[in-house]
């Protein structure tokens, strides 16, 4: 059983202009005390098309966590624009936010963010090199998407109990499998099979 | 009666395994499966039971659900005092529920479901102590214990007053215990189990009183579970699933003598729960009739397999009501309100029922006092009486627990009378804030500027979160109720909710509430509901049509909703769970339970030198004793070949949890060809397949892939060509061999073929040629493919292992003559491990692997092993270890092992079987010293137990280095789980300690 159950997630200076910090106002429980720290991590997904372009926007440790209910604000800086592909700038994009224990990540919450100019103008012809400044962020606050993991909360990743508790836990049903992306293979290391059959 | 099925209590469709009523009526329990976990669910009684509360949106329906259960719930229970919610489930746990001091989240975090919890009931305790799914749960009366049953065969009592304190561990079920139920008297807890037995066990010393075995002996293990039950006069006990004269029957045990006279028929099929309705009824008196004294009886429901739920009166024999066809799968279990009557039913088709009868129809309920008399007048002291305290005193103290229960009775009973009654339910909540009266919205407005944040030593952010609660987990004292909530103004946090659910709730507390629960929390919140602000925020800030109408972006939206659920890259193990998934061997492919395999076989390799040596002796004398007639030929190397094999690191890296092809060889699986004639080398020693003119097979199930063999297509040159088409998973590959395809084989990766000239080649299952063809000095007898390894068993008796990934050689041409030698026994099967580990089983029922780490033969299995016969470890078999029985040392050991285990008088056929061995060889003899076959029969007979003892140890080490040497991971931790059952079981302490110093590193 988790012993850390994320309760709930406030989206804090929402909407903002593009080049605002985000901030996320995170309110957890814990079941028994930590010993160890929790490992926050924003991660803001540059592009749908590959992993290449996510940026971790900053990581924090939380701690220590005694028994109880808590709450922090994790604050981070906007995304270093240059790393964004400029055809996927203006749009809708992802920012997760995740939390590790022991090196295990136990949760995953994400949340559509839609970047658009505010400027009607600008909206209707947007200018071919994105104008950052221009843009605002609106995360989508209302529908976080949850998923849990099971993990060990006695050890570390290498010692996971269970095989089944491995599999990635959705509790959203709409929610569709990794296959159906096109051009996007998930990263199935060091498969054999794989290795065998590059024809 | 009146039958009502709330279509809207459900699991979404998913099984309900059991429900369980509130002592005060008002809620009700279901626990079952859920979307990737076990679920507890609690429900509103009210809707249930009047229609204009199921009608009223005001009236909440759920209360409550719990996903914290890692796999299905199997039984969920309340206790007497309705306090706590017991809950065990697949996971192996059992969770004590209580309900929460402080409101939590109105919703699941991210759920999708919009439903609120309107209770919060939080885990306040786990107990582990079962290494198999717990499958019933029983309170003691009083609540003094908490029992729990698992398919580990055991049955563990609880310290319910003192979480997770242990009070004991019931040994003595040889089966999947099923079943639970408390004897109301308070002396005797019965349990049934898959075993064929129903077991009594006295509460003063936890000794089995009574083993009734006789109605079940015909019982087959086909329900998922035996809920038995005992009447609540305590005269009665009557079990699940039982047969009388091949009908399937609820048997009715006697508390007299547990006699097993009388018995519930009528079900079609196995009865999986059986009730007794918690009253005592009389007969209802009609108007005008003479006041006749009639006898008491009770009332008790029968739920079956059949789906069909019968409720008797123990009055009558016929039962009064039978229900068919009110579910659409298998009753699981049964609840009755304390009332006695009302009744919920749940089943495996996810629905529920529940049942309304009438005084007319069951009778007058004996009042509590009436009741009280009865178990005065049968028992003296019973347990089961309730009335006053003095009663209570009165009771015998047969154990330290009832003395305590006693005393903290009249301790409360004192304390009651101070600061005023309140119920149980209200005062429970407990609250310790340490936000010193800041309002929580005053916290929010600075908490990123008040937040402590340092740096670490490395450079990294650290953030010290804001406690804006403490927990009131471990609280199991019967609560004091002097302790007022604190309650910080303005704090949704602090707020509590009643638990009354209608609006009697006292109107000096409902003023500092916050929410009500007859309303929908989120919208009757004063200013300061965090949480419903937090939820305001989030609605007030965002325009989700803005965002969602972009209809050019679905495309993209698609490809990140997979970011959800993905794992990132840097998170350690992602590797293996997508590995896994692809069916290969990763590392955390484990068996379930708690050690793993791996663990133990790293920690077997760790073994102490003296451990070994002692193992290494026994296995001296027992391949010396046994293996006579054959020492005699090869001189000292028998014992050289008994040697424990210490496999290669990095093999055990990859343990064994996955399944391993075997094939018979082709001269076994077509007994025609065995008598095909010899190939023309003079050397040959093994039958070679004959060639067919096309043959197919399929080599691997998941991803499936099947091999189609064509001899002679056409003939090209003067040279016959031969067609070999594949398809794995629809995709169809073809190539064409020069020469006649003799025999192929194949695993999910790679494909080997063997040409009549003598050629190997190795594909990979998409069609890659891996290797150059592989020139044999003498035709194939058998090939084997396993995961990338390929064998191949020459006609000249030698075998060759290849590692195609590694493109190595494990096993080199290495000759079969050593195990061949001296016996005119041929090769009868042939297998390769997953590992790559090859192994050759001989028709006189020798079987062995050939270690390529010690480049030796190993035996692993011998049927004809004496030990095998005699060795007897039944009573530490545990059904649910039974998957090791696809192993690689199960394979070759086959059938005769597993049918010694069926037998059922240990000791007797033992003897027999020694019998019979004696006469045959002198193998016993560095066992018991030299005798003569007919005095050792005799000595055995009069002392069996320390000679069997002694041979059971000698078997099970010999198994457990044949596992190693396997490097069947799961066979190992099998058989040492055996061995250190054997070893408790029989209180041999020595070894015992050598077995923990192995598992513990």
């Amino acid at each position: 059983m988790a012993k850390v159950q994320v309760l709930n997630v406030a989206v804090l200076d929402n909407p903002s202009p593009f080049g605002n910090p985000f901030q996320f106002e995170i309110t957890f429980e814990c079941m028994e005390d930590l010993p160890e720290d929790l490992e926050w991590k924003i991660i803001y997904v540059g592009s749908a098309e590959s992993e290449e372009y996510d940026q971790v926007l900053d990581s924090v440790l939380v701690g220590p966590v005694p028994a109880g209910r808590h709450m922090f604000v994790f604050q981070a800086d906007a995304p270093n624009t240059g790393l964004i592909p400029e055809s996927d700038a203006v749009g809708v994009t992802v920012v997760l936010i995740t939390c590790t224990y022991r090196g295990q990540e136990f949760i995953r919450i994400g949340y559509y963010v839609n970047n658009e100019y505010t400027d009607p103008e600008l909206r209707e012809n947007p200018p071919l090199k994105p104008d950052y400044t221009q843009l605002q962020r609106n995360i989508l606050a209302s529908n976080p998407r949850v998923t849990r993991f099971h993990i060990n909360w006695e050890g570390s990743a290498d010692k996971m109990e269970d095989s089944e508790n491995v599999d990635p836990s959705p509790n959203i049903s709409s929610m569709l499998p990794p296959s159906c992306i096109p051009g996007k293979m998930p990263p199935l290391g060091l498969m054999p099979d794989n290795s065998m059959d590059c024809m | 009666m009146k039958l009502l099925k709330p279509s809207w209590v459900s699991h979404n469709g998913k099984p309900i395994f059991s429900v369980d009523i509130h002592p005060d009526g008002t809620k009700f329990a279901t626990g079952g499966q859920g979307e990737d976990s076990g679920k507890v669910m609690i429900w509103n009684m009210a809707p249930v039971l009047r229609e204009e509360d199921e009608k009223n949106e005001n009236i909440p329906k759920m209360l409550c659900q719990m996903d914290n259960h890692l796999a299905c719930v199997n039984c969920v229970r309340w206790s007497n005092n309705g306090l706590y919610l017991a809950s065990g489930g697949d996971d192996k746990l059992v969770m004590v529920w209580k309900r929460a001091a402080f409101i939590g989240p109105s919703t699941v975090f991210g759920s999708s479901s919009k439903l609120a919890n309107v209770e919060q009931w939080r885990c306040v305790t786990i107990l582990r102590n079962h290494t198999g799914d717990v499958m019933d749960v029983a309170w003691s009366p009083h609540d003094v214990w908490l029992a729990s049953c698992s398919v580990d065969n055991t049955i563990v009592i609880w310290n319910a007053r003192k979480f997770p304190e242990m009070v004991t561990c019931l040994r003595g079920h040889t089966g999947l215990v099923k079943g639970l139920t408390w004897d109301p008297v308070g002396k005797y807890i019965a349990s049934q189990a898959d075993d064929h037995s129903l077991k009594v066990w006295r509460t003063v010393d936890w000794q089995m009183d009574a083993n009734i075995t006789k109605p079940f002996s015909e019982c087959g293990g086909t329900t998922h579970v035996l809920r038995l039950s005992w009447s609540p006069d305590g005269q009665y006990l009557v079990s699940a699933h039982a047969m009388n004269n091949s009908g399937p029957t609820a048997q009715i045990v006697e508390r007299d003598g547990w006699k097993t006279n009388m018995d519930f028929v009528g079900h079609r099929k196995a009865v999986t729960v059986v009730k007794f309705n918690p009253k005592i009824f009389k007969k209802k008196q009609k108007n005008g009739s003479s006041p006749k004294p009639g006898c008491p009886y009770c009332c008790c429901a029968v739920g079956s397999k059949d789906r069909s739920l019968s409720v008797w009166l123990t009055s009558l024999k016929r039962p009064l009501v039978v229900i068919h066809d009110l579910f659409d799968k298998s009753i699981m279990d049964i609840s009755w309100t304390l009332t006695g009557l009302g009744m919920l039913v749940c089943s495996m088709d996810g629905t529920v029922a529940y049942l309304d009868f009438s005084l007319d129809e069951l009778g007058d309920p004996l009042s509590e006092e009436e009741k009280n008399s009865i178990h005065q007048n049968i028992y003296g002291k019973s347990l089961a009486i309730t009335s006053t305290e003095a009663q209570l005193s009165t009771t015998i103290i047969e154990n330290p627990e009832m003395l305590k229960y006693q005393q903290e009775r009249q301790n409360s009973a004192q304390t009651n009378i101070g600061p005023g009654c309140a119920g149980p339910e209200s005062s429970a909540p407990k609250l310790n804030s340490v936000m010193n009266g800041e309002s929580l919205e005053d916290i929010r407005k600075n908490l990123l500027k008040k937040q402590v944040e340092t740096r670490t030593a490395d450079g990294r952010r650290r953030i010290t979160p804001l406690c804006i609660a403490q927990l009131d987990t471990g609280d199991f004292s019967p609560a004091l109720f002097n302790s007022a909530p604190i309650l910080p103004s303005g704090s949704s946090m602090s707020n509590q909710l009643t638990s009354q659910l209608s609006s009697d709730s006292s109107p000096g507390q409902a003023s500092s509430l916050g929410l009500r629960p007859s309303h929908d929390p989120m919208l009757t919140s004063p200013p300061a509901s965090s949480i419903a602000k937090g939820l305001e925020d989030n609605k007030d800030g965002v325009k989700p049509c803005l965002l969602l109408t972009s209809a050019s972006k679905i495309e993209p939206m698609k490809a990140l909703d997979s970011r959800f659920t993905e794992r990132s890259k840097a998170t350690p193990g992602v590797t293996a769970a997508i590995s896994s998934t692809a069916g290969l061997t990763p590392l955390d492919s484990r068996p379930k339970d708690g050690i793993s395999a791996l663990k133990d076989i790293k920690s077997k390799e760790d073994t102490s030198s003296d451990s070994e040596d002692k193992m290494a002796t026994i296995n001296k004398n027992l391949s010396f004793s046994k293996r006579k007639p054959e020492l005699l030929m090869d001189g000292g190397e028998v014992v050289e070949k008994r040697k424990k094999g210490r496999p290669r690191k990095e093999k055990m890296a990859a343990p064994i949890a996955q399944p391993f092809t075997q094939i018979t060889p082709p001269a076994e699986r077509e007994p025609s060809r065995v008598a095909a004639p010899p190939a023309p080398v003079a050397a040959l020693k093994l039958p070679t397949p004959s060639i067919k003119k096309a043959f197919s097979l399929q080599v691997s199930m998941e991803p499936s892939v099947f091999l189609e063999v064509e001899n002679e297509v056409s003939v090209v040159a003067g040279s016959k060509l031969s067609q070999l088409r594949c398809s794995r998973d629809g995709r169809d590959w073809n190539t064409l061999l020069p020469s006649s395809v003799v025999t192929a084989a194949g695993s999910s990766d790679v494909l080997a073929v063997a040409c009549q000239d003598r050629m190997l080649s190795v594909f990979s299952s998409c069609g890659r040629r891996l290797l150059p063809a592989i020139q044999l000095a003498t035709p194939v007898s058998a090939v084997h493919c396993s995961s990338h390894f390929v064998m191949v068993l020459t006609a000249g008796a030698t075998l060759s292992v290849w590692d195609v990934q590694k493109q190595k050689a494990l096993v080199k041409n290495e000759s079969l003559l050593t195990i061949l030698s001296g016996a005119d026994s041929t090769v009868s099967q042939s297998l390769l491990t997953q590992q790559g580990v090859p192994v050759i089983g001989l028709s006189n029922g020798k079987s062995y692997c050939f270690s390529s780490s010690l480049e030796t033969w190993t035996l692993i299995a011998d049927k004809g092993d004496s030990l095998v016969q005699c060795a007897d470890f039944r009573s530490c078999l545990s059904t649910h270890d039974a998957p090791a029985s696809s192993g690689p040392l199960a394979v070759m050991q086959g059938r005769n092992l597993k049918y010694d285990i069926n037998i059922k008088s240990p000791i007797l056929n033992t003897s027999v079987f020694l019998q019979i061995k004696c006469h045959k060889e002198v193998s016993l003899k560095n066992l018991s010293g030299p005798c003569s076959a007919g005095r050792l029969a005799s000595r055995l007979s009069s002392t069996p137990h320390h000679l069997q003892q002694s041979m059971t140890l000698a078997f099970l080490e010999n198994q457990l280095a044949s596992a190693l040497t396997l490097q069947s991971a799961q066979e190992y931790r099998y058989w040492l789980l055996i061995y250190a059952r054997f070893l408790v079981n029989e209180g041999t302490r020595r070894p015992l300690f050598k077995v923990f110093t192995l598992s513990r590193d």
